[in-house]
């Protein structure tokens, strides 16, 4: 039997440019090999060098015009945090709301808009047709919330541009930026968010507007989970557990901070990190490692082996603000120094993403660096088994959203959700968790409302609170956007930036192997994913690779602050 | 009424941020140019978009090969992103930005862009960074990044005889590139002229006023009433806002169906409709802008304020005509 190697490139339906080299074993029907490769590269933290620490917020929002917020997020915490400028409580509520927004719009896209085509009736008919005749026989489970009677219905309604769920998504979805525009002036990259709080006039009727707009989501979530769990749990009775499977390593740093807790300090990051609503956490093997911040960000090491970039000297900062030690390869002690290299030289450097791992530098587990995951569903494990908020029990998390009565929808009476650890990471339950994130983030943002109505009352309006520029400062940013753990480090000098790293939730996921022992997430996850496509000509289409890239919802532009491309199919024979 | 018209929508140095934005526009929207909102504005097909299409690999790429080997004709070619400079990255066997590849090359998003450019009917550069280089193009670029119409030259005009438009905003703002998307349909169509440009290639139907003198804020500026705090409901310009130096008309739009807008909500304009932007005088995004704007300011609204007055007296003197 033959082995086949596949390229595909550009790998569309996602943000960026990114393409997958993977090796099938046509014989065992399984992938067996797999390189991600991005193939842009712009320079941010080149351009962002000596400029005002400040502008650093604007600009790196267009890092990503997908999921601009978490960025301009990042940016103002790490600018807090050097500028020494806490924002009053209103201002930090205001930042949540904003947020929130994003994700509301984010996760029905990737679900929908980005993921679903792969798994409707015009994808599935051709590449799957023994899950078309399947679905066509199957009820769905749900159909009593949702109204599609089938799993076949639900797989039409994803259809690109005709299917019901694809164009009531995009509205939903820009109902997610308008929210974000409200109080962010625009989205994509919202232009309020400054340090020491926001540039927003809040008005009397901003966050009655906001829980207007908010109640569709809650309306949306009650229909929207249901059919994404019937289409999860029918993929998986078909047996696509094994699909993008890889080990339980996830990183999280969670979200939604409590207006009263954050002091934008880094001594007391840890503290404040627990008290967001969404738990941050450092899974190895499936066991908790931590959930300190502090402990999460000196554990971050970015490797350049198999990236087009030089290596750099370091370090110059030896101990963090908490007198914690820092390693060379640690965000705050790194320069970036681009090289364009060769393409596709698999046993070198290969790809603009860099390669980061987490070192366990307490040394606790196994092994001291370590590829991990980063996502909806690194979030959702880490808040489920974490037992800091109370929705969290251990082994799922649980929540229910409030009455929402909108036309247009059908469930309008309260519905409790629990989200479920899975046993396995795999393609199917990183989609679940996806959305199932999405309704735990319109019960945040209720709750949010209520308590920023509550601040109104209470005569707490103030937005932003003056500070004074120091001439020198350390600064760190830690949030989980929607496709997971983001993080920027500044460095000032002279009130200008001496250095400015970003590692975004896709570096961690779409990043280069360090030797053919340490593979990336992505390339991790296609290893092992069988081949369940009808091969008549013997021509792999790769959709079974997609759906585990698809899965991660990659976001490119994000990742190298990548690549696009042509499918190739070539035979070469076993050895 | 005629004829399909094709689009390729072709991602450079992007963040998919115009694409999103894209999303943004309500009348017409996306779904609307697409079904064609009435006869005259129909049959118009977006054959190529990496972030929405079916399709994947190769499957997706003959598409944007047979638009350059003419067999799309007429498409209109929308770039999103900034256009790296290739013959940096060569000097050390590498790449900024590709797209597919040729003979065991990448083939790079400067020469895919060559090859369209050669056969599009229009060039419509969506968002700054296509428009002008955007924040690619910022102090330090390494990549050599720049506008489309710095890339194909100024002088560029398609076979059809029409210069690149350009639709700048960081990211575009939705509602702008529909309709010059849609104007541009019906002129080729020949119901409509086509639309008037400035000297740096934008519509003049969006872009002849400045963000200030679109400003809802503006008359609170002219009756002396400034904002010193963020969150203070009057003009931003001792925040830093560079709505008198930025042609943007989101302040008095709005940014999503009529909502935000940038000092509209209480934030300074950063400038990112202009060539200039993210450099001087635009950033840094919280100093104040250049005085020079408040000198000529003054003057006009004195003039205006003086034939306000003369009106009057003249009213009284002679007689109100109507």
């Amino acid at each position: 039997m033959s082995k086949q190697e596949i390229t595909i490139e550009p790998m569309t339906r996602i943000e960026g440019h990114l393409g997958i080299h993977a090796i099938a074993d046509m014989g065992k029907g399984v992938y067996v090999d797999a390189h991600s490769f991005v193939t842009m590269f712009r320079g941010w933290e080149v351009i962002l060098r000596d400029r005002e620490p400040a502008d650093a917020i604007w600009i790196t929002q267009r890092i990503c015009g997908v999921c601009p917020t978490p960025h301009g997020m990042a940016s103002a915490m790490a600018i807090d945090m050097a500028y020494r400028a806490p924002p009053p409580p209103m201002g930090i509520a205001i930042r949540n709301l904003i947020h929130g927004a994003e994700q509301l719009y984010d996760s029905p896209l990737g679900c929908i808009i980005l993921e679903g085509p792969d798994y409707s009736q015009s994808v599935v008919e051709r590449s799957n047709p023994d899950w078309w005749k399947a679905a066509k026989g199957e009820k769905s489970p749900h159909a009593d919330l949702h109204g599609y009677k089938t799993i076949a219905d639900i797989m039409t309604a994803l259809n690109p541009l005709s299917g019901s769920l694809w164009l009531r998504s995009l509205a939903v979805e820009k109902l997610g930026r308008k929210m974000a525009a409200l109080l962010g002036a625009k989205h994509p990259h919202v232009n309020t968010l400054v340090p020491g709080g926001v540039a927003k006039t809040l008005t009397v009727s901003d966050l009655e507007q906001y829980a207007a707009m908010l109640a569709h989501h809650i309306a949306f979530a009650k229909e929207f989970i249901p059919v994404m769990d019937d289409l999860c749990n029918f993929l998986s009775a078909m047996g696509y557990d094994q699909a993008g499977s890889r080990k339980i390593n996830l990183i999280s740093y969670g979200g939604y901070e409590d207006p009263y807790a954050y002091t934008a300090k880094y001594e007391d990051m840890g503290e404040w990190g627990l008290k967001r609503k969404v738990s941050p956490g450092l899974v190895l093997g499936g066991d908790m490692i931590t959930q300190d911040l502090i402990e999460i960000n000196v554990g971050v090491r970015e490797y350049v082996d198999r990236s087009y970039f030089k290596e750099w000297a370091g370090p110059h900062i030896r101990e963090d603000p908490a007198g914690n030690p820092l390693a060379e390869n640690h965000p705050w002690n790194k320069e970036t120094r681009p090289a364009p290299g060769p393409f596709k030289r698999w046993d070198s450097k290969y790809s603009w993403a860099t390669s980061p791992r987490w070192e366990d530098w307490k040394k606790r587990a196994g092994g001291f660096n370590h590829a991990v995951e980063a996502g909806p569903i690194a979030r959702m494990w880490t808040t489920a088994r974490g037992g800091k908020v109370s929705e969290s029990k251990g082994n799922s998390l649980r929540w229910s959203l409030p009455r929402a009565s909108i036309a247009g929808y059908r469930v309008a009476e309260e519905m409790e959700f629990e989200w479920k650890i899975p046993e396995k990471i795999n393609t199917i339950e990183r989609i679940r968790a996806r959305a199932y994130y999405y309704g735990y983030v319109a019960y945040i943002l209720y709750g949010q409302v209520l308590q920023a109505l509550d601040l109104v009352k209470r005569g707490e309006t103030k937005v932003w609170r003056r500070y004074r520029k120091p001439r020198d400062g350390l600064g760190v940013g830690m949030i989980d956007a929607i496709r997971g753990a983001l993080a920027h480090w500044v460095s000032m000098r002279n009130q200008k930036i001496e250095v400015y790293q970003v590692i975004t939730p896709s570096t961690w996921n779409a990043g280069p192997r360090l030797s053919d022992e340490d593979l990336g997430p992505y390339e991790e996850a296609i290893v092992g994913t069988p081949i369940t496509e009808e091969r008549g000509k013997g021509e792999l289409t790769g959709v079974d690779v997609v759906r585990v890239i698809r899965s991660f919802d990659p976001c490119l532009a994000c990742c190298v602050h990548i690549y696009d491309g042509a499918k190739e199919t070539k035979q070469i024979l076993e050895i | 009424m005629s004829g399909e018209i094709h689009v390729v929508w072709l991602p450079g140095q992007a963040c998919t941020g115009c694409t999103v934005s894209f999303l943004n526009a309500t009348h017409p929207s996306v779904v609307d140019l697409l079904t064609g909102f009435i006869p005259q504005a129909a049959g118009v097909t977006l054959d190529y978009h990496a972030t929405i299409m079916l399709p994947w690999g190769d499957k997706a790429l003959t598409i944007l090969d047979s638009a350059a080997k003419g067999e799309l004709d007429p498409f209109v070619l929308v770039v999103e992103g900034a256009v790296p400079d290739e013959s940096i990255a060569e000097k050390t066997g590498g790449f900024w930005c590709a797209i597919g590849e040729e003979n065991g090359k990448p083939l790079t998003f400067s020469e895919r862009l060559n090859r369209l450019s050669e056969r599009a009917a229009a060039i419509v550069s969506a968002g700054t960074c296509a428009s002008f280089g955007g924040i690619p193009h910022g102090r330090g670029n390494p990549t050599g990044a720049k506008g489309v119409m710095d890339h194909l030259g100024r002088g560029w005009k398609s076979k059809l005889g029409i210069p690149i438009i350009n639709v700048p905003g960081c990211p575009v703002m939705g509602e702008h590139l529909a309709e010059t998307l849609a104007h541009a349909v019906l002129s080729v169509r020949g119901y409509l002229p086509l639309p008037e440009l400035d000297g740096e290639h934008r519509p003049k139907f969006i872009f002849a006023h400045t963000a200030h003198e679109n400003c809802p804020r503006a008359g609170l500026f002219s009756d002396g009433k400034n904002s010193h705090e963020f969150g203070d409901p009057y003009c931003m310009g001792l925040l830093g806002c560079k709505g008198p130096i930025s042609h943007c008309d989101a302040p008095r739009r709005g940014f999503v169906e009529g909502v935000g807008g940038c000092p509209t909500v209480g934030s300074p304009c950063i400038g990112c409709t202009e060539p200039g932007f993210p450099d001087e005088p635009y950033s840094p995004f919280l100093k104040k802008a250049p005085a020079g704007f408040f000198v000529m300011e003054k003057i006009h609204s004195i003039k205006g304020s003086a034939e306000a007055v003369w009106g009057r007296i003249k009213e009284r003197l002679v007689g109100r005509p109507i």
